[in-house]
């Protein structure tokens, strides 16, 4: 059974009295432990998808289903919960909290756990030591490089060992070296640790890490690559 | 309490922003509980008055004197029990800035009805058979060092008293059992001051005293129809209306005091609440940040809710503490004008509620629409 169900998801905003469609009856499945590459051009949906598959934004029409929950029809207030327990999301620019540490960073979710101190602090040695950070535990975000910034933001993505992990575009805003230290750390995830990831991405480079890739252009599916696992 | 790290390093993000928006809380707070203080002072004298004490004045105002011999007269008004008199002397010590409340008052009857006033026996007996003698309260003993034997100068305040100096031993220090009498005052022989006096036999108040507090309002009636349509008529009243006007003198303070701390609290509660809506919205990103993570709208809600209700506490206590130092007679002294000056421990919880109260209102819209943030938006506005 596909880890993700999506079924003739449509999504569209309203601006004035326009209706803008950003997707167009979308249909995916990806089994658990698949790392999915969605590519396409700016505006095409990419990040819209991926939004819609982490719970932050509803779809107009269509099916989204995680596991065994069918996400679309959750209040807003289980959907917090659900994410906290299934979602790691990875951003662009990071977006880690500049006053908190590293640490106090990757801490973050589980302090929606019921998780005591001691255990929310081996859970976050281990997210750190998995990205390699181990000993910046302390350090502020102005205190790391982009690349390890990313890290940290992929350690606060794993620390609750979600169903899930979603990036978007992680490796946008990295140079070439750091890019490379974060493929290859999302691969370890999905190779060592099984994770199931969908990336959004640019860069040829960057896909070319993942086991499928599907194209998007204008809300549609148009292209499916070859699975290489 | 495992948020707790996370509200107080969003307090501290910008620490200048947070002392200020605390040091406005703390201001708002002092001038509350100081305003209070003063108020609650002033009540605290007419409060503490006796209820079988009654006082008459000239009907026309305080500042007029009356004759000596109201003095019998009254005595013998039925229910009358004992009488005395004092003098508003208005002297000064050194400087008109040492302003402090002197009294000429009839000694011997004074203390007989003035039990507040706590002397020895020996301070007392020294007192009363020194025609120079004077006592002074420990907090204006311990305003200007005085020690028993002491001599005190005063300059002439009130022209009427002539234009020499007047020279006081003082031969007791007393201590205050009671709020209707202050430990900030200092009080000599009326016969000393009335020979010297330009008019003589002129007395400022009379004090008598009833049996019981239900005889007031008729003896006081009493008391002033004796003197009806005469040149010095009087007025006659219990000597908590008598501290109740002498306070109104200044006019209404609890109107004045209360509207000066409410602008004051209420424009706070503005500077807060738009300090705490910059913070929210410079926080955008981030707060959609944590609601992907999974934290739900309510507890979103708590955190912001919460940073400006410790930022608001905080300054209570800067505040109330600021005002439990500063308002105090060593530090300001009132002369006796204020019988308790202080603040008091029902003032400092209301203080302190006051902040809660500034911290929870100023928190609650910037709380409010950061926990109706919608995440997706929020993101996209600094993609």
């Amino acid at each position: 059974m596909a880890l993700i169900e999506l079924r003739d998801v449509t999504k569209s905003y309203k601006r004035d009295s326009m209706e803008i469609p950003v997707l167009d009856r979308v249909t995916i499945s990806v089994p658990a432990g698949e790392y999915l590459g969605l590519m396409g051009p700016s505006g095409s949906g990419k990040s819209t998808l991926l939004n819609l598959l982490a719970g932050i934004d509803r779809p107009t029409r269509g099916s989204i289903r995680i596991g065994d929950t069918e996400t679309t029809s959750l209040s807003e207030r289980v959907l917090a919960g659900w994410r906290a327990r299934h979602i790691g999301f990875i951003f662009q620019l990071y977006n880690l909290i500049p006053v908190l540490t590293a640490f106090e960073n990757v801490e973050l979710p589980l302090l929606l756990t019921n998780l005591s101190k001691k255990q929310r602090r081996e859970h976050v040695m281990t997210a750190l030591n998995i990205v390699a950070l181990s000993d910046r535990a302390q350090h502020y975000p102005r205190q790391l490089s982009g690349g390890q910034e990313q890290r940290v933001a992929i350690a606060r993505a794993i620390v609750t060992d979600p169903t899930l992990l979603l990036a978007d575009e992680p490796t946008g805003d990295l140079d070439a070296k750091s890019a490379a230290e974060v493929l290859t750390l999302l691969q370890r995830l999905n190779q060592e640790y099984k994770k199931t990831i969908v990336m959004v991405t640019h860069d040829p480079h960057a896909a070319e890490r993942a086991t499928r890739v599907l194209h998007l252009e204008k809300g549609t599916l148009v292209e499916q690559v070859v699975s290489r696992a | 309490m495992k948020f707790i790290n996370l509200v107080l390093k969003s307090a501290k993000r910008s620490k200048r922003r947070t002392l200020l928006t605390v040091m406005s809380v703390a201001i708002a707070v002092f001038l509350f509980a100081s305003l209070r203080a003063v108020l609650d002072g002033f009540n605290a004298g007419a409060e503490a008055s006796s209820s079988t004490r009654i006082v008459t004045i000239r009907s026309t105002s305080l500042i007029f004197s009356m004759p000596t011999s109201h003095a019998e007269a009254i005595k013998s008004t039925p229910g009358v029990q004992d009488i005395t008199w004092a003098n508003w002397f208005g002297g000064i010590y050194k400087d008109p800035q040492n302003f402090f409340a002197n009294f000429a008052v009839e000694p011997e009857s004074y203390l007989r009805m003035y039990p507040e006033i706590v002397l020895t026996p020996e301070e007392r007996k020294a007192f009363l058979d020194d025609r120079t003698a004077c006592i002074v309260g420990d907090g204006l003993a311990k305003r200007f060092g005085f020690k028993v034997g002491d001599k005190i100068t005063l300059q002439v305040g009130i022209p009427i008293y002539g234009t020499q100096d007047y020279d006081f031993t003082v031969r007791g220090i007393y201590t205050s059992a009671g709020a209707a009498v202050d430990n900030q005052s200092m009080m000599f022989h009326w016969k000393y001051v009335d020979e010297r006096s330009l008019v003589k036999g002129q007395v400022g108040w009379y004090v008598m005293q009833v049996a019981h507090p239900d005889q007031a309002t008729q003896v006081s009636m009493a008391i002033d129809q004796k003197f009806a349509n005469s040149p010095n008529e009087t007025k006659t009243d219990t000597e908590k209306a008598f501290q109740s006007s002498f306070v109104s003198m200044f006019g209404n303070l609890n109107l004045l005091l209360g509207s000066i701390a409410l602008a004051v609290v209420i424009t706070t509660l503005f500077v807060a609440g738009n300090t705490m809506a910059m913070s929210v919205r410079e926080r955008t990103t981030e707060i959609a940040v944590m609601r992907t993570l999974g934290f739900p709208s309510l507890t979103i809600f708590l955190l912001i809710a919460g940073e400006g209700l410790i930022m608001s506490i905080v300054g209570g206590i800067v505040g109330v503490t600021l005002a439990r130092v500063v308002v105090n007679p060593d530090v300001i002294p009132t002369g006796g004008f204020i019988p308790v000056f202080g603040v008091n421990n029902t003032n400092l919880v209301t203080a302190l509620a006051l902040s809660a109260l500034i911290g929870a209102l100023a928190g609650l819209i910037p709380a409010t629409m950061a926990s109706r943030l919608k995440i997706v938006d929020a993101l996209r506005r600094v993609a």
